[in-house]
């Protein structure tokens, strides 16, 4: 009776209380609301960031993903996932995905239209084109978002099938530095690590990384480094990453180049090089060493702002370091000088025998999750299996593979993005083909980059959203599945494939990308060349065969399963006795390793087997502060919710809480006090180019004279400058003069 | 299947890749990883060994978060897995990483901070629930929430100084975090603390009670959060650096109204109505019944406007389990007996009951009287019992039962047979009304050097857009309806009936002032992201 009143009164279960129960979820998963218990689950690289992170993917009966978990047996994640990852799934049911193809009407309005018609609008037009303006007329800007099977096969049908000499990727944006500066030092584009290196080093160097944010599962290998390591940051910010730092360098702007030169000339110095290493591996020191003689500490401290004894006590890490790792990321890419910035760190590796060995490297962190897929297998700035479109020798092995003639294949290399967008200009280039990228969002000095692709006779823009800004400016949208929706292989930073699977239905009419130019190459009128590319199974065999006798080969994966059951396998992984002769050095049987390093044995790939020093004298950047526009502009990663020009991370409820919805402007409280500005107030920022309002952040992280901007909100790149790198071509977005005001409003 | 199969219409392609795309593995199909309980079991042992405790809490102790500074970092994993493994709805989050930051120049500092239920040693949720829809565990401490007990009044959420409790609109209950006490009580860590890539997050026993009475260490608790004396938060946030002096949340600069609820602010225009009324017939003893009727129909709208403030009104009848502890219990039996009464009342004096015995009608029109002046006083005290600075007592009592006095004596002037001084006391009141009022806005609030204080935000609230207008609106309709139209029937200026449109007015201006109540007030929490 007691208990009959008592549960009357307080009702302890019930429909609402069932739901959050937990059950044992099985498969690994503890427990787990009984409504979310799978009844199978598989694992998928996530699609965010180069990470790589695997996802255990939960499914119901019909094999639709119901809900996903890090997966806690992969050797890059061990069962972690930052918010994006935890969120992945989410994106895919946004409200504002292409479910059809969509055709700009006579009024102006994108219209939705059947394949058939999209297929033949867009093959009519880009062909008239290529009519009346030849061949080169019309370009394409891929990806590193869609997986490597894909980005194969539209490399391969853009310049092999339909001719098409211009095409590059989004990863010029966030990789072109570290391939340019791998490729002259070692000979080839390699990233030589594994994140083993972070447990394993006792001193760490992160440049221009804010490592915390942008990558925080591999911040979680720093911490599970059991060496007590020094964690050095050099960023002209406090960035999380630098608070968490055993010293931080905060250096000026853009002045990186001559602190890595600086700190050479020190280390030379104070003897901390190992000259037996610099004899037998690399070339060109001695000519490095009478240059960088010019470095004093007097002129370093000069040009970067810091004092002289911060300079001393970097050097003195370094030296005293056993296993010392150099990692970089955008805050070197994305400059004037970047390529002899990451090589000047490179060197700083060689010089001090940091190569080969545990916890050491010169190791460039990509961006994207297929940024290295790209560099490797996008057939845009190398052909195919990271060959060169101008050796003849190159171009026939391709042609031969893919049993195409070799006369399809472009003897030149392509122009780069910030080339293609000039040739817009020029009126040389008159139709583009945009895929999975945002354009008119992320591209430097964003009001000419949209004017630019206003002014294309075609744009075709082949996204998962049709909201995207790209998408909006575009004649002809492509709806595309996006991850999760389709199957195929993603390579992450160090050099690890990992399989992404198929968990969800696309909706509508949308279709992998992989598809898509299957369709293209049919209506085309070039199918047949492209016959053997039935699906990204297929083609990753393709892939295999490109590789072989390549720094990347891959021919010893056997194929996807074989992925799967090793937990992804990091390039190079030949076969044992391929046609090349090459032997793999463990043998066929050997199961993957599951870390494994480039450089042990001190050969590079370069003609000699040496690594090169690489230098030149710094320069000042395109756009510095003055009178007019005082304050140095920085951009960057904002939070770790939020994703490059958050086409996908923004469609999460749960990710929007994560980040500011607005933009904002962190600000030194010197200026802000001189400028008259408090907490929360709409300050204006104005560049050359442009301006925008934001809301200031006033904050001691940043210095005085400079303003950090996130580049995830559109207005951003408003601002920025156009300027390059002249050996990589890589946007220099993170340094351009700005102003600063109180908005009146 | 690129080549098209010959002498097939080439739309077949199209339609085969459309149907190729549309399929899934299913389970079966798929090499399904085997479920093997042990080597997880094994597995997690391992990992959250140190993570979280060994054995049950003693008497005296219970379980409570312990969050690592110094190795937080931000990523905010913890709330997206929190979110995934507990399968909360798309929208809700019941972790939220904020950031606190230093403003000594010379040493940049930040801080980010996760937060979650602080299953506090005194919960203030709990202590405020009209239903008894919280629970603390007796031997883990942990604050449970019963969803199906809620009714969904959102009481918890004023109460609650860190915003924890969230009201679920789809659900019409409010739901917060239970530690995952279901994955606890099996050996498994909470979602978070699982899902921390760095393990700054652990389950950690603390000591709640010394020899049998409330006493919590709450000196790890984190500066720039509400004080902790109120609900003794048992988080632990702990570092081995010393933190700079000063630390604010990256939002304190933040502004923003406080949602209005309607419901609430009509039922506590009319139920201080519905009590001046009756207090003021008791008083006044006119002949007309206008008074008691229109103060009971204020009160019967009151109290069924009330309603809609209520997410589940179906479960509305347990609201007197909470009358120990809570003034939200205590107001709703009160006014509910107020009701009866005046029903009564109202009838006998209607002669719609038998009963016209003058002692008893003398009785009930004093029980009326003082029963609703408890309910208001209930009323005022559900507002002081949050500790939020707006709603102290000394700023809510004026204006509850200020409401009563203007809208009683504004209700009696338009009754037929009213003398027509009381159009100077209702002035006087309504000016007396209003310099009380005044008294929130703080004079230094054009001082942008001065810290933002809660009253300093609450005055900014009150003379900023969106708010200014409806303040304005608030005075006018004061000035007018209450001092202007009154004086001028009390020096007989123009006739009578203008007391009714007064009424109206001054009772749109106290609608106002209500409406200011709930939008103008600081609700704690806390540290927040930077806020664009």
């Amino acid at each position: 009776m007691t208990t009959a009143l008592e549960s009357l009164l307080r009702a302890r279960t019930g429909p609402m209380t069932d739901d959050l129960v937990l059950h044992p979820g099985e498969f690994g998963l503890g427990r787990i609301p009984a409504r979310l218990k799978p009844a199978a689950t598989t694992n998928s690289v996530c699609g965010f960031c180069s990470t790589g992170c695997s996802l255990k993917i939960h499914l119901n009966e019909r094999g639709e993903a119901l809900n996903l978990s890090a997966n806690p047996d992969y050797p890059v994640n061990l069962g972690m996932a930052c918010p994006k990852g935890w969120e992945a799934l989410t994106p895919l049911r946004a409200p504002d995905r292409a479910t059809t193809p969509l055709l700009r009407n006579e009024q102006g309005e994108l219209e939705p239209v059947d394949w058939e018609r999209a297929l033949l609008v867009f093959s009519g037009k880009f062909k008239e084109i290529q009519q009346r303006f030849g061949n080169d007329s019309v370009a394409y800007i891929s990806t590193g978002q869609i997986v490597t099977e894909e980005m194969a096969l539209l490399g391969a049908l853009a310049k092999f099938g339909m001719g098409i000499k211009h095409g590059d990727g989004n990863t010029r944006q966030c990789m072109a530095t570290s391939v340019v500066a791998y490729k002259q030092s070692f000979g080839f584009d390699a990233p030589p690590y594994t994140y083993a290196d972070f447990e394993e080093s006792d001193v760490i160097v992160l440049w221009g990384s804010n490592l915390c944010i942008a990558h925080p599962i591999m911040w979680q290998r720093v911490m599970r480094n059991r060496h007590s390591p020094g964690i050095i940051v050099i960023d002209p910010r406090v960035t999380e990453t630098a608070q968490a730092a055993t010293q931080h360098v905060a250096l000026r702007p853009k002045s990186d180049l001559t602190l890595a030169y600086g700190l050479a000339h020190l280390l030379i110095a104070r003897g901390a090089i190992k000259p037996e290493y610099i004899a037998a591996h690399t070339s060109g020191f001695a000519e490095f060493e009478k240059f960088v003689a010019e470095f004093t500490p007097g002129r370093v401290a000069g040009e970067t702002g810091l004092a002289p004894e911060v300079l001393e006590a970097l050097a003195a890490a370094i030296a005293a370091g056993k296993r010392v790792s150099f990692w970089w990321t955008m805050g070197v890419n994305q400059g004037h000088e970047a390529t002899r910035t990451a090589q000047a760190i490179i060197n700083l590796a060689l010089m001090t025998g940091n190569m080969g060995r545990p916890g050491t490297g010169a190791n460039s962190i990509t961006g994207q999750c297929n940024a290295m897929g790209s560099r490797l297998f996008s057939n845009t700035t190398n052909l195919l299996g990271g060959h060169d479109f101008t050796n003849a020798a190159h171009r026939e092995k391709i042609a031969s593979v893919l049993g195409i003639p070799e006369t399809t294949i472009p003897r030149e290399n392509s122009l780069a993005y910030d080339q293609i967008l000039d040739g817009i200009a020029e009126g040389k280039i008159r139709g583009l083909w945009v895929i999975a990228t945002n354009t008119a969002h992320s591209w430097m000095s964003q009001g000419r980059a949209r004017d630019l692709l206003a002014s294309l006779d075609f744009l075709v823009v082949q996204d998962m959203y049709s909201t995207t800004e790209t998408a909006q400016a575009a004649h002809l949208v492509l709806p595309a599945a996006g991850w999760g929706e389709k199957e195929g292989t993603f390579i992450n930073s160090e050099r690890r494939i990992g399989r992404a699977q198929k968990v969800a239905r696309a909706p509508g009419q949308a279709l992998s990308d992989f598809k898509i130019f299957q369709l293209i190459a049919h209506y085309w009128g070039c199918g047949a060349m492209f016959a053997r590319w039935s699906s990204p199974e297929t083609a990753f065999q393709i892939l295999k065969q490109l590789s072989r006798g390549q720094p990347c080969d891959i021919s010893g994966i056997r194929d996807y399963a074989h992925l799967e059951q090793a937990g992804g396998i990091q390039w190079p992984w030949p076969k044992s006795t391929g046609e090349t002769g090459s032997q793999h050095p463990l043998g066929d049987n050997t199961p993957a390793i599951a870390e494994r390093r480039l450089f042990a044995d001190g050969k590079f790939f370069t003609t000699d087997g040496r690594a090169k020093f690489i230098f030149e004298a710094p320069r000042p950047a395109p756009e510095p502060p003055d009178a007019e526009f005082p304050f140095v502009l920085l951009t960057g990663r904002g939070t770790s919710s939020q994703w490059h020009t958050q086409t996908r991370t923004a469609k999460s409820a749960v990710l929007r809480k994560l980040y500011p919805e607005k933009i904002y402007a962190e600000v030194n409280p010197a200026d802000a006090t001189r400028l008259g500005l408090s907490a929360g107030d709409a300050v204006v920022i104005r560049s050359r180019r442009g301006s925008l309002t934001a809301a200031a952040f006033i904050t001691a992280t940043v210095q005085p004279g400079q303003v950090f901007l996130p580049m995830h909100y559109a207005e951003t790149n408003q601002l920025t400058h156009w300027s390059v790198d002249p050996y990589s071509r890589q946007p220099s977005y993170k340094a351009c003069a700005v102003s600063l005001s109180l908005s009146d409003r | 299947m690129v080549a098209p199969k010959k002498k097939q219409p080439t739309l077949s392609l199209i339609d085969e890749l459309l149907a190729e795309q549309s399929l899934l593995q299913t389970p079966v199909a798929r090499a399904a990883e085997a479920f093997d309980g042990t080597a997880v079991a094994e597995r997690k042992t391992k990992i959250f060994a140190d993570l979280i405790p060994l054995s049950a809490p003693q008497p005296g102790e219970q379980y409570a978060f312990q969050v690592d500074l110094d190795s937080c970092t931000g990523c905010k994993a913890c709330v997206s897995a929190c979110h995934s493994l507990n399968g909360l709805d798309e929208n809700e989050t019941w972790r939220d990483v904020g950031l606190v930051s230093s403003p000594d120049a010379r040493r940049p500092f930040t801080q980010t901070i996760t937060t979650a239920c602080h299953h506090c040693a005194d919960p203030a949720c709990l202590n405020g629930c009209p239903v008894l829809a919280y629970e603390k565990d007796p031997i883990t401490g942990i604050v449970r929430h019963l969803d199906d007990q809620c009714i969904g009044c959102s009481y918890c959420v004023l109460m609650c100084p860190y915003d924890v409790p969230k009201y679920n609109e789809a659900r019409g209950i409010v739901r917060k975090c239970d530690m995952c006490h279901g994955r606890l009580s099996e050996g498994e860590a909470p979602a978070c603390v699982q899902a921390c890539p760095t393990q700054a997050i652990s389950i950690v026993t603390v000591t709640t009670h010394v020899n049998g009475r409330l006493q919590a260490d709450t000196s790890s608790f984190l500066a720039a959060a509400p004080d902790p004396s109120i609900t003794l938060p048992t988080t632990r946030y702990v570092t081995k650096r010393v933190l700079p002096e000063n630390l604010f949340a990256a939002d304190a600069a933040v502004i923003e109204p406080q949602p209005p609820h309607w419901p609430l602010v009509a039922m506590l225009m009319l139920m201080p109505m519905a009590v001046g009324c009756g207090v003021a017939d008791k008083i006044l003893g006119l002949p007309t019944p206008v008074l008691g009727v229109c103060g009971w129909l204020a009160g019967a709208a009151g109290l069924a406007l009330s309603v809609f403030h209520l997410g589940q009104p179906l479960r509305a009848w347990r609201v007197f389990l909470g009358l120990r502890k809570s003034w939200l219990s205590r107001e709703a039996v009160i006014f509910g007996a107020w009701f009866g009464l005046a029903t009564a009342y109202l009838a006998i004096r209607l002669g719609w009951l038998p009963l016209n015995y003058p002692p008893l009608r003398t009785a009930l029109a004093a029980g009326t009287a003082a029963l609703g002046m408890l309910g208001l006083f209930c009323s005022v005290m559900i507002y002081v019992d949050t500790k939020r600075d707006f709603w102290r007592f000394a700023n809510t009592a004026p204006r509850f039962f200020g409401s009563a006095i203007v809208l009683g004596l504004a209700s009696a002037l338009a009754a037929p047979g009213a003398p027509r001084v009381l159009g100077v006391l209702l002035a006087g009141a309504v000016v007396l009304k209003l310099i009380a009022e005044a008294r929130a806005i703080d004079r230094t609030i054009y001082d942008r050097d001065l810290p933002l204080t809660p009253a300093r935000k609450t005055s900014l609230l009150l003379t900023r857009a969106p708010l200014r207008s409806v303040n304005e609106l608030r005075i006018a309709a004061a000035g007018l309806g209450g001092i202007l139209l009154p004086l001028m029937i009390a020096a007989g200026s123009i006739p009578v009936v203008a007391a009714w449109p007064g009424l109206l007015l001054v009772a749109l201006g106290e609608l106002a002032e209500r409406y200011l109540f709930f939008r103008a007030v600081v609700a704690p929490k806390m540290p927040g992201a930077n806020h664009a």
